[in-house]
């Protein structure tokens, strides 16, 4: 089998040649490459070079990002929230850092309903980013979405799958808990239900509709979804089932009605709402989780519906042994990879501290003992 | 700790995050005569309550931030009046900040408020702080408990750069230093060489009340 075919096979939870792996690579490929985070951040040529030497020289994966998280625009585009920048409010040589503030206005759940979701969000990185005001952010938008294209060639021409076509920023409850900060929007999640569900479908609707045409236009069918702060960690099931579960599930389900792959990016615990994700097409996602939720819960609950995919945790990158990795990953193999349906990967990004021995280790342990028989 | 049926309404408006309530029963209060800080012990048992439900994972963490809100709404209505204040003695003094590198204070922030309900007193170093702003903090405020936050795997370093600065500074046996983050576990405290890991921030009230018990 190759890249391709092993990841087909384990969306469709059958069992391929060997689990593959494919880690969430962003900043980590500028400390893997020489280059500065800056770089990677603003040099498009550099991050697919880095992401390249860092998918080839540590595997070569199956799988790979385009370091999509540490893509500025793409970053600023998707997120309403002040970023430090390295190289311009920042050092070079660190990664950037989300500066949580109530950025956007309880207003602004009105007026995203008024102008639509492609306007609001113009509007938006406008505010963030003057030069972007008007129909500059449009282009830059455009500009990206053209270059990750042409990067998504040029991963694939190395036998490597690439991971997401695009990154959704989430349901209107995740994207309005970073623009609105968690402190005015956990009041919000009491005191503004009305306006988090009215405005939620407007915001599922433009952004399915963006969301399909960028991955159809790279050619990856594959979409990332954002889902953090909407977690059991963060809001009771009640609100959950409110004010997040029906975009989340229009969202899935417009994807998969589409031909396209959601990757449900679970970051924090999610362990007590995977009973919920059973309701979402059965062989059609691929669940991945951040070594904060229980994976091996999620093979109980969720084994027979979607691949799973993670999750060695980011402290276990920076602090472990290559030994203690190599054991995790076995564990992970031998019970969320047993009968297919698993892709290992790290637990979100790969550290940008992580040890090299122990990144590599993640491709040495599916070579040892992720082959089926 | 008072059980539900036990709170006065007050108490109970504050546990059902009934924000519009607890203004009105506030002011109502105040009219009857009622010391502020008779008030605030009611609205400390709401909280606790909060913290309570917390715990049984019947509340999250938006309702925790919310009644933190409400509470601090409350305060800053009373806290004015408390001229005559007579019981007011701080359960204990916590230092608080994210350790240099990082400027996330989205955890850091929600264990300030809780502490501060929970009625111990913070001094909130910031975020980005450096090794020797703990140091100095915990020299000026006396605290004998303090709390490192970190959100990144690269603010290890400077975790315990600011415990090994404690120890350079002879303080080392005479503070407790915990630490928290979506990043941090039971290793990283020990790879750090703090005292206590808190989960969340409900770990950090239980941590400080162990510390000043």
């Amino acid at each position: 089998m190759n890249a391709r075919e092993r990841i087909a096979a384990v969306i469709a939870l059958q069992k391929p040649d060997r689990v593959p792996v494919g880690p969430l690579l962003d900043h980590y490929a500028a400390t893997y490459s020489g280059y500065t985070n800056a770089e990677i951040m603003m040099e498009g040529d550099k991050r697919i070079a880095a992401v390249i030497k860092t998918a080839t020289e540590l595997g070569p994966w199956d799988m790979t990002f385009l370091a999509d998280t540490a893509n500025a625009v793409l970053l600023q585009m998707g997120v309403a929230i002040p970023i430090k920048l390295p190289g311009r409010d920042l050092p070079a040589n660190v990664i950037h850092q989300f500066q949580e503030t109530e950025f956007l206005k309880p207003d602004d759940y009105a007026l995203l309903e008024r102008k639509g979701m492609m306007r609001f969000m113009m509007e938006i990185a406008g505010r963030l980013k003057p030069e972007w005001k008007g129909l500059r952010g449009l282009v830059a938008l455009m500009k990206a979405i053209f270059e990750y294209r042409r990067h998504v060639k040029m991963v694939r021409s190395r036998g490597m799958e690439v991971a997401v076509g695009f990154v959704h920023p989430g349901v209107l409850y995740e994207y309005f808990s970073l623009g609105r900060g968690i402190t005015a929007m956990s009041a919000d999640t009491f005191k503004r239900q009305d306006a988090i569900v009215s405005a939620g479908k407007v915001w599922a609707r433009g952004m399915a509709n963006l969301a399909i045409r960028s991955a159809r236009f790279c050619g990856v069918a594959r979409v990332f979804i954002g889902m953090s702060r909407a977690s059991p960690d963060f809001i009771s099931r009640r609100n959950f089932e409110a004010l997040v579960l029906p975009d989340l599930e229009y969202t899935i389900n417009r994807l998969v009605s589409a031909g396209i792959t959601p990757v449900l990016h679970c970051d924090t615990n999610w362990t007590n709402f995977f009973d919920l994700f059973l309701r979402f097409p059965a062989r059609r996602c691929i669940l991945e989780l951040d070594g904060k939720s229980d994976i091996f819960k999620a093979k109980e609950i969720l084994g027979g519906h979607m691949c799973i995919m993670g999750d060695v945790p980011a402290e276990l990158f920076v602090l472990g042994t290559r030994d203690e990795v190599l054991a995790y990953c076995r564990r992970l193999i031998e019970t969320v990879g047993k009968g297919g349906g698993f892709i290992l990967s790290s637990g979100c990004s790969l550290p940008v501290n992580a040890k090299v021995g122990n990144v590599r280790a993640l491709y040495d342990a599916v070579e040892k003992w992720g082959w089926y028989s | 700790m008072a059980r539900h049926d036990e709170l006065s309404d007050l108490g109970k408006a504050l546990a059902e995050l009934d924000e519009a309530s607890v203004e009105t029963l506030v002011r109502q209060s105040l009219s009857q005569g009622i010391a502020p800080d008779e008030i605030i012990t009611e609205l400390s048992a709401g909280m606790g309550e909060v913290g309570e439900r917390f715990r049984k994972k019947e509340y999250f963490i938006t309702e925790l931030i919310y009644s933190g809100e409400i509470f601090k709404h409350a305060m800053a209505m009373l806290q004015p009046l408390r001229k005559t204040f007579t019981g007011g003695k701080a359960k204990g003094v916590v230092v608080m900040g994210t350790v240099q590198s990082d400027i996330h204070d989205l955890g850091k922030n929600i264990v300030v408020t809780q502490l501060e309900c929970a009625g111990y007193t913070v001094v909130d170093i910031g975020v980005d702080a450096p090794a020797q702003r703990f140091v100095e903090a915990v020299v000026e405020s006396q605290a004998t408990l303090v709390g490192m936050s970190m959100l990144l795997t690269t603010a290890f370093g400077a975790a315990r750069e600011t415990v090994d600065a404690f120890t350079r500074a002879n303080l080392r046996d005479k503070v407790r230093i915990m630490i928290g983050g979506a990043v941090t576990n039971e290793n990283v405290r020990q790879n750090i060489g703090a005292d206590f890991w808190g989960k969340d921030a409900t770990a950090a009230v239980d941590i400080a009340r162990a510390v000043y018990q």
